[in-house]
């Protein structure tokens, strides 16, 4: 039963394993357990949120897209130039958006109408974008951001941050969208089986095309809010988040395989990823346990939802054929009273 | 016209590519001609070319390894480790070796326990490796992301030394690639390599141990990935645990750019050995005539982008032709 509810709703798992590490949280320290840890972990989570959304879309509908913390440093470095070349807040951001959205329908033309696989497509852009991130920076840092721009990152309302409302929101609008419109269930129905998505109809290269550049668009929201929350852009901005985003995916449950998978899930193991960091440093471990930690619970909750994943495959396979397996065990046992029955029925 | 088919071949292409590029690097700056910057530029790149050619092995299984540039530092800091607590050089380094077979052997177990996709376990034992290369260097003293040095000179002039004239790395991938060409081409294994990535439920109805098989795959990367690890660290005379960090995705390309599916099935060594020399000397050829390591980081990547479109369309193209005549002689019959 425990094991069937887990399955249904793999985003629990993650919600068990974030409530086990606060409950650890709690043994060593009560003090710790307050609504401030809960609301400064999820303010550090932000970035790996947005773009953990992003990638649920991508794998939604079996992609993959190893290019997003590229496009993160190249938004990022776009909205500082733009900003500390006199331009105002919103017109720069608004601007790195759109460079968001042109490098995520770039992969999405790649991999939607040039069918190159996914992964090889955006390797390649991987390295392009962070090439331009250094041609448009020259090499340097961005500093000097204007205050407005990092006051964003300042709490204002319930000690969640601008950002962090708008990162809620986006979520929880996500997860509607992709429950209950048409065209984000295609996006599952394309990942799933492509050549039925097209079948039933859906245009499944604008279907994947939209996934990859609206991903693009939220890589390059999370270089903004990163760009807002340190204050300056280094050149390696968004390095190496593209393998933090996918696993955090993979932990909520979003198959890479397609087809399944929840924005909240994703969103839950983001904000999982982030909490081993602050959580170590509170239990006073030292900081370099973070990435052996967080491997080994990832392969812990692959490998036991691999196991799940096959057993309930066995029993569901034991349930349509448990007429055909019947006779063999209990034929002697079943079919006698069926038999005294009849006879009954003569009489 | 049979003697002609090798022209057709993806190999030849790299091949054709490789020249040309090496020429034309050489017509705008002849210093890049010179045998020994030809030769020991290599050694910039060469490390790459280790780990790929074992990760073909496992591309063409249809798997993936995500965590060889985790590997590559976990074996670095145990050869550290060790070193640093008096083990020889020459054992530490079949130490690191060992640890790098291991972390093959855990991969394969992980995956066939599992049974998910390669890319997913091997993301997450990345994390675990490049986390116990910190937690290992962080116990041996050197604190978080510094590294280990002071081994000993014959281990660090390892890299510099010289085989028939031949920088010993360049030798090592050299070697490395002639004994995977036997093994994947000319061995049952090799064979039962292709048959796994081109139809798994075939391969198991025909009775190849697929488990075994694909451990070996996985056990020879992790090998391979920790003896890159290693010449890394006579290179640099230093180890790292975030060494490898930025060789995976190169040695992913390269693997791609040498005509690997990246859903298994096919590819060959011969042609991620050219596709490493191409991509090397594409970066050092960039660097030579004046371009900035980070501009030539944007066109290696965009070579690979553009190559890789241009594949996907020639196939398309091909397929459509395909059709045509198909359809085509079927109206002729009709007729």
């Amino acid at each position: 039963m425990l094991i069937r509810f887990l399955q249904n709703n793999r985003e629990a798992s993650v919600a068990a394993i974030i409530l086990i590490l606060f409950v650890l949280l709690g043994l060593v320290d009560t003090s710790y357990l307050s609504f401030d840890t809960v609301v400064s972990i999820y303010n550090n989570s932000l970035i790996l949120v947005v773009i953990a959304i992003g990638s649920t879309l991508v794998m939604a509908t079996r992609g993959l897209d190893v290019s997003i913390g590229s496009i993160m440093g190249l938004s990022a470095a776009i909205a500082g130039i733009l900003m500390n070349g006199g331009y105002g807040i919103g017109l720069s951001v608004a601007v790195a958006l759109f460079v968001g959205l042109l490098c995520g329908l770039f992969n999405g033309f790649m991999v939607a109408v040039l069918r190159v696989p996914a992964i090889v497509a955006t390797l390649g852009t991987l390295g392009l974008f962070r090439g331009l991130v250094h041609l448009s920076t020259g090499g340097s840092w961005i500093e000097g951001l204007p205050e407005g721009f990092k006051g964003l990152s300042h709490a204002v309302f319930l000690g969640l941050s601008p950002f962090a409302w708008i990162v809620l929101i986006l979520l929880i609008g996500t997860h509607c969208w992709l429950r209950y419109t048409a065209f984000g269930r295609s996006l599952f129905a394309v990942g799933d089986n492509r050549e039925g998505a097209r079948l039933l109809g859906i245009r499944v290269r604008s279907v994947q095309l939209t996934a990859y550049a609206i991903n693009g668009i939220l890589a390059a929201f999370a270089g903004i809010i990163f760009a807002a929350q340190i204050g300056f852009i280094p050149n390696t901005a968004g390095n190496a988040m593209e393998m933090r985003a996918i696993a955090s995916s993979v932990l909520g449950g979003v198959s890479l395989l397609g087809g399944t998978g929840t924005v909240v899930g994703a969103g839950l193991g983001a904000y999982f990823m982030t909490s081993i960091d602050s959580v170590l440093v509170m239990l006073r471990l030292d900081a370099f346990w973070n990435d052996m930690i967080a491997g080994a619970i990832l392969l812990l909750v692959l490998v036991a939802d691999g196991k799940i994943r096959e057993a309930m495959g066995a029993s569901l396979r034991y349930h349509k054929y448990r007429k055909f397996l019947e006779p063999e065990s209990s034929s002697s046992s079943a079919k006698t009273p069926e038999i005294k029955e009849l006879s009954e029925v003569r009489k | 016209m049979n003697g002609l088919r090798f022209l057709k071949r993806w190999e030849t292409v790299l091949a054709v590519l490789l020249v040309g590029e090496i020429l034309v690097f050489g017509a705008i700056n002849p210093a890049f001609l010179r045998p020994s910057t030809l030769l020991f530029s290599t050694s910039d790149f060469v490390h790459v070319g280790i780990v790929a050619l074992a990760l073909t092995l496992v591309i063409i299984t249809g798997g993936i390894d995500l965590s060889i540039g985790s590997v590559m530092g976990l074996a670095a800091i145990t050869l550290g480790l060790l070193w640093v607590n008096g083990v020889n050089i020459w054992i530490a380094c079949i130490g690191a070796l060992g640890v790098g077979c291991l972390t093959g052997i855990l991969n394969s177990v992980a995956i066939h326990i599992a049974k998910v996709n390669p890319l997913v376990i091997t993301l997450g034992s990345s994390f675990l490796f490049s986390g116990a290369a910190l937690v290992l260097s962080g116990l041996g003293g050197a604190s978080g992301y510094e590294g280990i040095s002071g081994f000993d000179a014959s281990f660090v002039e390892m890299a510099n030394l010289e085989v028939l004239g031949l920088p010993f790395p360049l030798v090592i991938f050299f070697v490395a690639t002639v004994v995977f060409m036997l093994l994947l081409h000319r061995t049952r294994f090799g064979r039962y390599i292709y048959l796994i990535g081109q139809n798994q439920r075939a391969a198991k109805y025909a009775g190849v141990p697929q488990f075994r098989t694909l451990t070996i795959a996985y056990a020879l990367t992790g090998i391979m990935a920790a003896l890159s690890g290693l010449v890394l660290a006579s290179y640099f005379g230093s180890a790292r645990s975030d060494f490898g960090s930025a060789a995976l995705m190169p040695a992913i390309t390269a693997v791609v750019l040498g005509g690997s599916s990246i859903y298994g099935g096919s590819g060959t060594i011969l042609g991620t050995a050219l596709a490493v020399l191409l991509v090397g000397y594409f970066q050092t050829g960039l660097q030579i005539i004046g371009v900035s390591s980070h501009v030539s980081n944007a066109l290696s990547g965009g070579l690979l982008v553009l190559v890789v479109a241009l594949r996907s369309l020639t196939e398309m193209g091909r397929a459509q032709y395909l059709q045509w005549r198909v359809l085509k002689s079927v109206g002729q019959a009709a007729r």
